[in-house]
């Protein structure tokens, strides 16, 4: 019965977003992770032709928190239906926090915030070996301003298409 | 100019020792600072080395443990003309101790010759000649200012260690420095993220975690070599790794279905133990100097706290009630003390506290502090601070009372060497 509600609610949260795509798609593009040394791209920009990357959402979290917040909860869910229509696309799941607290404690908080995203995803009907997991602490912020603004933004949960 | 400063600000709280030896009880909580004269240097060669600047070496090095009170005089007033030092006139401007140094230079060869002399009792204390490289001179002044802490203090100093952090460009490579911020190296160029620098104990190697398999794996930098050595890549998560004293364990974070959790593996990155459960972020460990605790943060009572657990296992216990963010402990070498960040009215300060949790001090008060180090003698504290803007490597004594950025460049995460390091 909760399953089938939550469905339901599923459903209905993608067709909304359906309708509102082409400012979504907006905010996806701005919010792509900056380049990130080391990681290659060829597997990404192969994927990206078939769109997926681009229709993703950013999955935003509160300061020192890793659960996720009703507005997370409905960016996932966006996410989920993508990937159900897109099954040949695995993600990294990959966890970011704000500059604020130290390196090694925002490790800790982006890992687990990866792995609630990857958790719901899988809840969510995706199969765990199409989701992987990475946390950049606060090494990679989206912006790099040191206010209330830019912590939002860079307190997110990117899903990068892995192939 | 800051030194003279402060020497006049503190000049009012001078006392003399009861006792006739020259001591420093730098665990006196009323400590008293030492006034205590350098003079420049001579030498009867030309060169490449300046007397004023070997001087000034001892200066920054004496005046940096907070113990020192530094009283300025001249050569011409305060040595005879038989290089003796003239005691009268040293007693008169108040010092109870002085230094000082000659050297020669012979080609690209310096020989540095330096004393430490009791004004009251007009006694040498220490006499020490060094030979060395021209280009090393720093180092042999650091050598002789190390024994001029032992000497006083019964512990050598802490002056021919390094600090290694943590540079701010996007791919964070890792960099050392002396102590002071001199001889800056960059160790890495693995145009990755790099972080959590930790030097082994023998001053050989660096462990660290790095991003060059775009996950954040345990690695080891033999500066010998500059070789890479994989260490520990077993989990998503393999980080803040910390040697125990004798080299042969690492405690470190791995994440188990992405909660991290505190293991000790050995230096091959095998897993002996897995150390910390339930459902807290468990990172940042920090080895008792017995090895027989370890201290780490975890937020399992909802915000992140330090909490100490036997290395045999049992229960951890929490340390930090006073702030509701409290990381990155550093467990003094001398035992005592545990160091961390924790967050006071909003903003990230360093702390101490005893081992046992007791005596909560707050050190710093200026901009935003993170990520204590402790120095090999217990008596510094390396950290991170961005009061003056860009986030830069300072260090303070102890007790805070001074504070000052040693990094020439931007950077984070210093880890403080043991002594002896490469």
């Amino acid at each position: 019965m909760r399953t089938r509600l939550l469905v339901t609610f599923n459903i209905g949260i993608f067709l909304a977003l359906m309708l509102l795509g082409g400012c979504a798609k907006k905010i996806v593009k701005q919010q792509a992770g900056p380049p990130i040394p080391g990681l290659g791209g060829s597997q990404i920009s192969e994927a990206d032709v078939h769109g997926v990357q681009s229709t993703l959402r950013v999955i935003y979290f509160d300061f020192d928190k890793y659960g996720l917040s009703p507005e997370a909860q409905a960016a996932v869910q966006y996410n989920a239906e993508i990937l159900k229509g897109n099954p040949q696309v695995s993600v990294i799941a990959e966890g970011h926090c704000d500059e604020r607290g130290t390196s090694e404690y925002n490790l800790a908080l982006g890992e687990r915030r990866a792995g609630a995203v990857a958790e719901f995803l899988s809840t969510l009907g995706i199969a765990p070996n199409r989701i992987s997991t990475v946390s950049f602490g606060s090494e990679l912020p989206v912006d790099p301003a040191h206010n209330e603004e830019a912590w939002a933004k860079n307190r997110r949960v990117y899903l990068r298409v892995a192939k | 100019m800051l030194i003279s400063l402060i020497s006049l600000m503190i000049g009012l709280a001078m006392s003399y020792p009861a006792e006739g030896k020259l001591l420093i009880d730098v665990d006196n909580p009323n400590l008293m600072k030492m006034p205590i004269t350098v003079l420049d240097f001579t030498s009867s060669s030309d060169g490449s080395i300046n007397g004023k600047d070997l001087a000034a070496i001892v200066k920054n090095d004496l005046f940096i443990t907070g113990m020192f009170q530094i009283v300025e005089a001249s050569v011409s007033a305060a040595l005879n003309a038989n290089q003796e030092p003239n005691f009268d006139y040293l007693a008169q401007i108040g010092s109870q101790a002085v230094v000082t140094g000659s050297f020669h230079v012979q080609q690209d060869q310096l020989v540095i010759e330096a004393k430490l002399y009791d004004v009251a009792l007009r006694k040498l204390e220490i006499g020490k000649r060094f030979t060395a490289k021209v280009n090393d001179y720093r180092k042999l002044v650091h050598l002789f200012d190390d024994r001029i802490i032992e000497k006083l203090t019964g512990t050598p100093g802490c002056f021919s260690s390094k600090i290694a952090f943590v540079g701010d460009s996007q791919s964070r490579e890792l960099y050392s420095m002396d102590y002071d911020g001199h001889d800056l190296r960059q160790l890495t160029r693995t145009n990755t993220i790099n972080l959590s620098p930790e030097w082994a104990p023998d001053g050989n190697s660096i462990l660290f975690t790095s991003y060059i398999n775009r996950k954040p794996d345990l690695w080891s930098l033999s500066l010998s070599s500059m070789r890479l050595i994989p260490i520990s890549a077993k989990s998503n998560l393999n980080t803040s790794g910390r040697y125990s004293y004798d080299g042969n364990y690492i405690a470190l974070s791995m994440s188990i279905k992405s909660i991290p959790k505190i293991f000790i593996i050995n230096t091959q990155g095998d897993t002996l133990k897995q150390l910390t459960n339930g459902r807290g972020n468990d990172i940042s460990p920090t080895w008792s100097p017995d090895s027989t605790s370890i201290a780490y943060v975890s937020d399992q009572a909802g915000a992140p706290h330090i909490y100490v657990i036997p290395i045999s296992g049992g229960e951890p216990r929490r340390l930090t009630f006073v702030s509701n963010y409290n990381t990155d402990p550093d467990w003094s070498p001398r035992g005592d003390m545990i160091a961390f960040t924790g967050r006071i009215d909003g903003r990230f300060q360093i702390c101490v506290m005893k081992s046992d949790g007791s005596d909560f001090k707050v050190l710093t008060n200026q901009g935003s502090n993170q990520e204590p180090s402790w120095s090999p003698d217990g008596r510094l504290i390396a950290f991170s601070s961005n009061r003056d803007g860009a986030r830069r490597i300072y260090i303070m004594d102890a007790k805070g009372s001074i504070q000052i950025p040693v990094s020439p460049i931007t950077g984070k995460s210093p880890a403080w060497s043991r002594n002896n390091a490469r």
